[in-house]
């Protein structure tokens, strides 16, 4: 039988090669294929339209309490207990509720997280995700997407009590309805003791001559436009267009001449603590580390005042565990819980009554100014209609090199 | 097997199949996918509307004609620092390696074992303001006193050339390996100087692994963005940077679309001319006459 079988195949080998099939044939009849089955598809899919969601945001409707949650945060964002690798703050929901939950660090960047969910969420598909927590900027922009659902405010008691003055009102979502602060933060000058010969008081000091080539900002144009326009006495809640477009301009003329090495996300550390940049914009929770660990590394809160971030908990449209996830926001705002959970990630909570509990637990960090800022000195950025956001941040993009 | 015998022709395409349907789904189905957003208009709010916008091409090259010409210039450079530093290490590899010739390429290939994105980091730290390297050339004096080499062009042109420098290599080693002895003993018979063999035998000869690694350093560095992000300043951006930050930051993806078949259009111009200059038979690897 494979006598026949190997005779066959020499004959259709030889068969094949006396076709007459060169590569110019198949590449002719290959791209004949392709052209009129690409020109099909063309014809059919012309007109189509794609994107451009609706800002209707539906209320979330009463359920029972699930049996999983899927939480979807960035990394080092909630107290951990390093010896046996469980989260204290979980733990103690499952304790409460029976709910468990699936905690997944799988947010590094804002825009990476953009680009990996918006189809899923264009499609009104969460992923399995319950709740995420994005920046401010970006929250907004989800809302304007239909990205995320409207809390039903009634089921989240201690947020509504608890929820810090100055973060309770954004400009985006003033009756914090599709979205509730996690942690918030500070845009701080962070600098070399060592290098600077002095200490550093305010914005203007990045663009001092004698640190040419060792400034770095960050590529997060909220805080560094922020930041610039709070040098010239602007403040960024209330600034127009053309004050924002000039601060860039300020930003890039410095970045051609030199001033400004480069524009980064939390690299900047490394830069710092290996000399390379000796004045920077940093956020205030690396500011803890980095002084902790360096003693030549220290940090001021500009005169002019500074950006606050914050970062929000949403939850997403088709989240499977809605109601539940309401439930995990409101139990973060219980003062006890946040306490806690600030312990550990050293960033600005947005709960009234976190820091009397630290007082006496860890008073080092109840007084902490990276921690417990004077909130009367924070600023937010101003949210700018969809056309001026885009021209801004188009501008902003071509300065920082791209 | 008398179905086949019946359709002789099919058989050629029945073979192929296979490779045919996975160029078709995962090449030109997105690169088509890929030229209709190019041609959309709109924004992530309003929504994308095919609309024939060619506007997106020519917005793309007014706007980014520096970052375009700076990424060719840079691969260029990167290109020719690479054939300097190559050709020599292959051609001592090929002939003058003996029993150490495994070696010395596992040698070259070591370095891919670790992940680009590391590999350029770790550049971060040779380079740094404060390392042996700047030290070392600030104390000789090529570089001033409050000079860097991070965050310099230079970083980035060393960069890319060291990240694609085996990839130049390889090729070029692999078609001098390929030299018949023979034919340079009939060389130097026929009176030939060393020079006259080495230009008029040896290279030909090689010219084959030449244009491949040429090309396949050439056409990575042109859409390079690693190393102008991580040892560049924002005067050392180049095209995939753009790229990316039209897609990721700004949600721009006609333009972002647009400026990838630019480059690719780009790209494949600059392939033909340099095929056209060393002639296509070298690139089928036929003798040299």
């Amino acid at each position: 039988m494979s006598k026949s079988s190997d005779w066959d195949i020499e004959r259709a080998l030889d068969a094949m090669q006396a076709s007459g099939l060169s590569r110019r044939t198949l590449l002719k009849r290959t791209g004949a294929g392709a052209l009129s089955l690409g020109l099909v598809g063309f014809l059919a899919a012309c007109g189509d339209d794609d994107g451009g969601g609706t800002s209707e945001a539906q209320v979330i409707p009463k359920a029972e309490i699930s049996e999983t949650l899927t939480f979807a945060n960035w990394p080092l964002y909630i107290d951990i207990d390093e010896e046996t690798n469980q989260r204290p703050t979980l733990q103690k929901f499952q304790r409460e509720y029976g709910t468990r939950v699936k905690y997944v660090e799988e947010i590094n960047d804002n825009v990476e997280f953009f680009g990996k969910v918006r189809q899923q969420y264009e499609q009104g598909n969460s992923g399995g995700r319950d709740l995420h927590v994005v920046t401010d900027w970006l929250a907004a922009r989800m809302d304007r997407l239909g990205y995320v659902q409207r809390f039903d405010k009634e089921e989240m008691p201690n947020a509504v009590r608890n929820i810090e003055d100055a973060v309770a009102s954004p400009d985006f979502d003033p009756e914090r309805e599709i979205s509730m602060p996690w942690q918030s933060g500070q845009v701080l000058l962070i600098y070399r003791s060592d290098r600077t010969g002095g200490e550093l008081t305010s914005i203007n000091d990045l663009f001092d001559p004698k640190f040419k080539g060792r400034v770095t900002m960050l590529t997060e144009m909220r805080d560094t436009v922020g930041s610039v326009l709070l040098g010239e006495g602007i403040d960024p809640e209330d600034a127009t267009k053309d004050q924002a477009l000039a601060a860039i301009e300020k930003v890039e003329k410095a970045s051609r001449d030199g001033q400004i090495r480069r524009f980064t996300g939390n690299e900047y550390t490394r830069d710092i603590a290996r000399g390379d940049s000796v004045a920077i914009l940093g956020w205030s929770g690396d500011a803890v580390q980095l002084i902790a660990d360096n003693e030549n590394i220290a940090y001021s809160q500009p005169e002019e005042g500074f950006m606050i971030f914050t970062d929000s908990m949403q939850i997403p449209v088709g989240a499977p565990n809605a109601f539940t996830a309401q439930k995990m926001i409101d139990f973060v705002y219980q003062p006890e819980i946040q306490a806690a959970i600030t312990e550990y990630v050293n960033y600005v909570p947005p709960v009234k009554g976190a820091r009397e509990i630290l007082q006496d637990r860890s008073p080092e960090v109840a007084e902490n100014e990276l921690i417990f800022p004077d909130l009367a000195q924070a600023h937010n950025f101003k949210t700018f209609s969809e056309d001026e956001e885009a021209e801004i941040e188009a501008a902003f993009q071509r300065a920082i090199g791209a | 097997m008398s179905f086949l015998q019946r359709r002789r022709g099919l058989l050629p395409y029945l073979l192929l199949a296979p490779g045919l349907a996975w160029l078709l789904l995962f090449f030109l189905v997105p690169l088509y996918y890929m030229a209709r957003q190019s041609l959309e208009e709109g924004t992530i709010f309003t929504g994308f509307e095919f609309a024939w916008n060619f506007q997106s091409y020519t917005d793309a090259i007014a706007n980014y004609d520096e970052q375009i010409l700076r990424s060719f210039l840079y691969g260029g450079m990167a290109t020719l620092i690479a054939f300097a530093i190559g050709f020599p290490l292959a051609y001592a590899i090929a002939f003058r390696g003996g029993r150490w010739k495994n070696a010395l390429l596992l040698l070259v290939i070591v370095p891919f074992f670790v992940t680009y994105l590391i590999r350029t980091l770790s550049w971060q730290t040779i380079l740094e303001d404060n390392g042996w390297v700047v030290n070392a050339l600030q104390f000789v004096g090529i570089l001033a006193d409050d000079g860097r080499l991070l965050a310099t062009t230079a970083a980035v042109v060393a960069g890319i050339t060291y990240n694609f420098l085996p990839f130049m290599i390889l090729p070029v080693y692999a078609s001098l390996e390929r030299i018949d002895g023979r034919m340079l003993e009939a060389g130097y018979d026929l009176y030939g100087t060393r020079r006259a063999v080495f230009t008029r035998v040896t290279l030909p000869l090689a010219a084959p692994g030449v244009v491949a690694g040429s090309l396949l350093t050439f056409i990575p560095a042109v859409g390079d963005f690693i190393n102008a992000e991580l040892l560049g300043t924002p005067r050392q951006t180049m095209i995939g940077n753009v790229i990316q930050s039209r897609y990721l930051e700004l949600t721009d993806y006609p333009t972002a679309a647009a400026l990838s078949f630019i480059l690719m259009a780009l790209v494949l111009v600059v392939v033909l001319i340099w095929a056209r200059i060393v002639g296509t038979e070298s690139l089928m690897g036929v003798e040299a006459r």
